[in-house]
């Protein structure tokens, strides 16, 4: 039996957990979560039994596209799945970093009475996570694109009743469906540019020039704005902070690990028809860049232990998008590849972040301080966790942070060069400023709450997760770039040579980020600088930076507010000039019919003549209009 | 088989005559009658769906009665009931049928006069499906009729304080439209003497028909023909509404029960469309070629007008109306694109918007009648104490925001892509509806069942088992057209590649 033609079971199985525990959640109760496991597990299986075929024995790509799924004008619109190297490894990242968030919210979520709700949408957001990476075409991919979208919204809103949840929820709906139409218009414009949907026909229309150079840029500028929008790159990247209203396994799934990174993996699985338009890359390189820094300055000075991960996010998969900007075999290697290892140890970050939440009862990590005695474990994988992402020898995060530096580099724009190191720089500062504040110190968590470690079933995903941050990388290191080369099989873009990265790109990022940790360790560690007294030396900048460049209030100003002062003018005028010219129209005619009323004297023989009347009337109408007179 | 319409249309009377043999009092009787009558129609119209033969493109189960002759000079002129359905009001009779038999539902609520409740949704339900299943001018003016007179009075009975006010703007702007309607056809009449829509179709654009050769005696010339293409479009923007002839809705819908409102949003103002495409595009092809541009502007227009004013209420149903002119919008423009793919986005767009505003009124209702307001500012937290009605609601809301496995997305999508073809900037900026339809929907619907709860609401009953079934039927089709479209799409086909080469876009 081969493995590919079946990978459609993957994403059945949460679909399956979905509809049981909505048909039968209330008597399942916390068994609940037993189903959304066995059925994640299920998935995660057959998902690396479809990563082996694939990658060790080297199977072709396997492309299933024969449901008609609607016919227009006798054309049929397909849907199908498809199976290629890209989406392979997508597969077992989702799958597994789902299964462990599932084992892990087991604990977490123990007691909650809608704990058969959580998991139901978690079920539905992994069903349609998997339907993302499956979709051999645009459509497809759009249709499960919103799904996650709406599950993420359900999420997010999980505590309906808290008014920032609610807040957060429509924010990320509204801000993520922005960059959405995008791709609306983009799959809209391709039906009647390429007449298909399907990955193969875009860039075969690419490749054979069916496609001007204008239509291409325009198409992956389109694309690229859904991708902006759920990637949470700038200037759509306002919801993904607020998202960290969901539950903190939430947080770790789909605002770090899977959802936010479909946008990148857009990018990616169209990256033959970016190559196609250099203002198209430039934009995506540009646009990934400045965000990597531009989050990045903003998670220094945030005090919520969520949010700076958030941010975090935010400017790492701006690197992502940074490296496929480069429009180069290794910048698709290296975007791709940090995919992987960010979804490893971001998820684990968050995982441990929820753990010390779980205890400390707080989010704020000027509240925390000192945990470490007590929570070994969580302190230990923290720690793998920031080192993986300040990309320290020989942790994940350097791998394929190093590559994205030499794909940068190779790309020739030194300025996103730059400007990627000095995000490393800040990225390995705050993510050691939390290590730091959260875990060691003197104690700061109120007399009354009892700090302890988690429980077995949320420390057990953490350490999986934890070890993978560490050995995940050398899958694809410079002398043996397993991953890449086999990434790139087949490809158009693919070339056979490596990118002989120079060492002085290794040592400045190892370099800096070790220069960020020490500052981390003065300030924070040792304490030997004041933090007040910095936040006073940078003034404004810190304001800016805590403040987050005040990007909401300027939306609110320009959009919202202006939006809700249109909205009033036009009920005013809806109601006072068009409704009114209404009832100016009715009153006269009403003042006509009191006079006609005096006709109404109730003998039948008058309504009888009326009627004629007004049949005559109707008919020579309708003669003169008809033209019969006029000849 | 071949009767199956004239059954189908006429069998709503029975029931009729069956709750005019009630006594009042038997109030349980009654409601069973009025709810059982309504299945026969969705039974049969089910039966249609599946007998439909999808590869044909001509009028199905086509039927004729004798009605009346006219003695016209020398000769008598017979108008003869005559039915047919094709891919275009197949979905509609379906759509109307399954409406009624949820709408009859909120007959379980109503106490008085409950007997005349049912006879007027019975004879509502006739007229409805004449309207459709109509194949001549005459048959479906009467049959029209037959909608808006009931409805005055449905409205005006069961409702609010200003129901009756309402109901009499419902009455006069629908009755302004019948009889621009009425004149309409009158002039057809008279000038082609045939009242049959394939012949009228047939004379207008057949190029060899005398009436299409300039300089012979019966030419109707262009300007003629604008000019009850004009008329038409009026009759039928009041129907749909097109802006600004959409202040009837608003009371009607603020003040009425919700049966009313069900029908109304669900299938009256579809009559719109349907006239848009079986008159204006079948008889006046080049016409609508022409003036597709306006009609995208104004398809544009009701989109972002309706969903700037649906942000600006606090008043859930008035949100409601104007998300229908905004809703109603895309329509026009799956009409204005002139393309397969635009029309069958309409007729979508059509069925898709009726099940759900019918679903979201029903269920703005209930809201209403547990807790005496539908104001947002005085709601919040629903959720809370009514989860499964919140969550059926919240999943209706989606749909009607276009989530794609849903069928608000199939249409939307499709209108959209036709548009794109034919006017890629309206189209463009047209898609700021997309957004802007998740902001006010998300911004009431969320408002009234997130957030904190009020106290006196926090022991409201969620939804009962009969509160369910319109519920789980409506969103079950939803779902399953959103899923599967090609369930819907294949019957049209035929009967699209009839109607748009003629439009020639």
């Amino acid at each position: 039996m081969e493995i590919l033609a079946n990978a459609w079971l993957i994403p059945l199985f949460p679909l399956l957990a979905f509809v049981i525990i909505l048909a039968f959640g209330r008597r399942l109760k916390e068994s609940a979560a037993i189903v959304g496991i066995l059925a994640n597990a299920a998935s995660l299986v057959i998902a690396l039994l479809v990563f082996f075929e694939r990658f060790a024995k080297g199977a072709g790509d396997y492309l299933n596209s024969s449901f008609e799924w609607l016919t227009i004008a006798g054309h049929s619109i397909t849907m199908g799945f498809e199976v290629n190297q890209l989406n392979a490894v997508m597969l077992v990242v989702v799958t597994l970093v789902s299964t462990m968030v599932n084992i892990y919210s087991k604990g977490y979520m123990h007691g909650d009475n809608r704990l058969h709700v959580f998991y139901q949408y978690l079920a539905l957001f992994t069903f349609s996570m998997l339907g993302v990476v499956l979709s051999p075409n645009l459509l497809q991919l759009y249709i499960f694109w919103e799904l996650v979208g709406v599950c993420s919204f359900l999420l997010i809103g999980f505590y309906f009743y808290k008014p920032e949840a609610r807040a957060a929820a429509k924010k990320a709906f509204i801000v993520t469906r922005i960059g959405d139409v995008g791709l609306f218009i983009a799959i809209a414009l391709l039906y009647w540019w390429v007449g298909s949907f399907n990955y193969s026909d875009i860039f075969a229309a690419v490749n054979s020039g069916t496609l001007l150079s204008w239509q291409i840029t325009l198409v992956g500028i389109l694309v690229f704005v859904a991708a902006v929008g759920k990637s949470g790159q700038f200037p759509l990247h306002t919801w993904l902070p607020d998202a960290m209203e969901g539950p903190t396994p939430v947080s770790a799934l789909i605002h770090a690990a899977t959802m936010v990174a479909a946008g990148v993996y857009l990018v990616a699985r169209m990256f033959e028809l970016y190559l196609g338009s250099d203002i198209a890359t430039n934009v995506v390189a540009y646009v990934g860049g400045f965000t990597a820094i531009f989050a990045a300055s903003i998670g220094l000075t945030q005090r919520d232990i969520k949010r700076v991960l958030a941010y975090s996010t935010v400017s790492q998969l701006g690197y992502m998008m940074l490296a496929l900007g480069a429009a180069s075999a290794a910048g698709y290697i290296s975007g791709t590849f940090h995919l992987m290892t960010h979804a490893f140890f971001k998820a684990l970050l968050f995982l441990a972040a929820g753990s010390v939440i779980h205890a400390a009862h707080t989010q704020d990590i000027f509240e925390m301080g000192g945990l470490g005695k007590k929570m070994k474990t969580t302190m230990i994988v923290f720690l793998i966790g920031c080192l993986a992402i300040s990309g320290i020898f020989p942790f994940a995060g350097y791998w394929s942070k190093e590559e994205i530096l030499v794909a940068t580099l190779a790309s020739g724009r030194i300025d996103l060069f730059i400007a990627a190191v000095v995000a490393a720089f800040f990225t390995a500062f705050y993510m050691f400023r939390l290590f730091f504040l959260t875990f060691t110190g003197p104690e700061k968590v109120p007399q009354g709450v009892q700090v302890h470690e988690s429980p077995k079933v949320m420390t057990y995903p953490m350490i999986v997760l934890a070890i993978l941050a560490v050995v995940a990388g050398f899958i694809n290191t410079p002398w043996k770039p397993a991953l890449g080369d086999w990434m790139t099989q087949g490809m158009s873009f693919a070339h056979g040579g490596h990118e002989s990265a120079p060492f002085w790109v290794t040592i400045l990022a190892v370099g800096i980020s070790l220069l960020g940790i020490f500052l981390s360790w003065l300030m924070y560690g040792k304490r030997s600088i004041s933090n007040g007294n910095t936040a006073r030396a940078f003034g404004p900048l810190y304001t800016l930076s805590y403040r987050k460049y005040f990007i909401d209030e300027i939306y609110h100003a320009i959009v919202v507010v202006p939006l809700r002062a249109l909205g009033k003018v036009a009920d005013l005028f809806d109601r006072y000039i068009i409704d009114g010219l209404v009832r100016l129209v009715a009153s006269f005619t009403y003042g006509v019919g009191a006079a006609g009323s005096r006709v109404q004297n109730g003998q039948v023989q008058g309504y009888g003549a009326m009627m004629l009347v007004g049949l005559v009337i109707l008919l020579i109408t309708a003669l003169v209009a008809g033209g019969l007179f006029v000849s | 088989m071949t009767s199956v319409l004239a059954v189908l249309t006429f069998v709503p009377l029975l029931g009729v005559l069956f709750l005019l043999l009630m006594p009042k009092s038997q109030q349980n009787m009654i409601r069973t009658i009025g709810i059982l009558t309504t299945i026969i129609p969705l039974g049969l119209a089910l039966m249609l769906y599946a007998g439909f033969d999808s590869a044909s493109g001509d009028m199905q189960f086509v039927q004729q009665l004798k009605w009346i002759t006219i003695p016209v000079g020398q000769m008598a002129m017979a108008i003869n009931f005559e039915f047919g359905i094709d891919g275009l009001s197949m979905p509609l009779v379906v759509l109307t049928s399954v409406v009624v038999a949820m709408a009859s539902l909120v007959g379980m609520k109503i106490k008085d006069r409950l007997k005349e409740f049912y006879a007027l949704l019975l004879v509502m339900e006739m007229g409805m499906l004449g309207v459709f299943t109509s194949l001549n001018l005459f048959q479906f003016f009467v049959f029209f009729e037959f909608t808006i007179i009931p409805m005055f009075f449905f409205m005006g009975i069961w409702g609010y304080v200003n129901r009756e006010k309402a109901a009499l703007k419902f009455l006069i702007y629908n009755g302004v439209g019948s009889a621009i309607l009425l004149i309409v056809f009158a002039v057809i009449f008279v000038n082609i003497w045939t009242l049959n829509f394939k012949e009228i179709t047939m004379a207008f654009t057949d190029p060899n028909s005398p009436f299409n050769i300039p300089n012979t005696m019966g030419y109707l010339s262009e300007n003629f023909r604008l000019g009850l293409f004009i008329a038409l479009l009026l009759a039928f923007a009041i129907k749909i509404p097109i802006a600004p002839f959409h202040t009837w809705m608003l009371a009607a819908y603020k003040e009425s029960n919700a049966a009313a409102i069900m029908i109304s949003s669900g299938v009256l103002i579809k009559i719109g469309g349907y006239g848009l495409i079986r008159m204006n595009a079948a008889f006046f092809p080049e016409w609508m070629d022409k003036l597709g541009t306006a009609i995208a502007i104004l398809g544009v227009i009701n989109i972002l007008y309706g969903a700037v004013l649906a942000l600006a209420q606090n008043e859930l149903k008035l949100m409601l109306a104007y998300s229908s002119v905004s809703h109603m919008g895309i329509v026009l423009l799956g009409l204005a694109a002139m393309n397969a793919e635009g029309f069958q986005g309409a007729i979508f767009q059509m069925v898709s918007h009726g099940l759900i505003a019918a679903l979201l009124f029903y269920i703005i209702e209930l809201i209403n009648e547990r807790t005496g307001t539908t104001d947002i500012r005085e709601l919040g937290g629903l959720a809370k104490s009514m989860p499964v009605l919140s969550g059926v609601l919240l999943t209706v809301t989606m749909a009607a925001i276009g989530l794609p496995g849903t069928s608000g997305f199939v249409s939307e999508f499709m209108s959209y892509l036709g548009l794109f073809n034919a006017h890629p900037i309206i189209a463009a900026v047209g898609a700021l509806g997309i957004i802007l339809t998740a902001v006010y929907l998300l911004r009431s619907i969320l408002g009234a069942t997130f957030g904190p709860i009020r106290e006196t609401h926090e022991s409201l009953i969620d939804a009962r088992s009969y509160e369910l079934v319109p519920m789980v039927v409506i969103l079950g089709l939803v779902i399953i057209i959103g899923v599967y479209p090609a369930l819907l799409s294949g019957p049209m086909q035929e009967t699209l590649i009839n109607i748009v080469p003629r439009i020639g876009g």
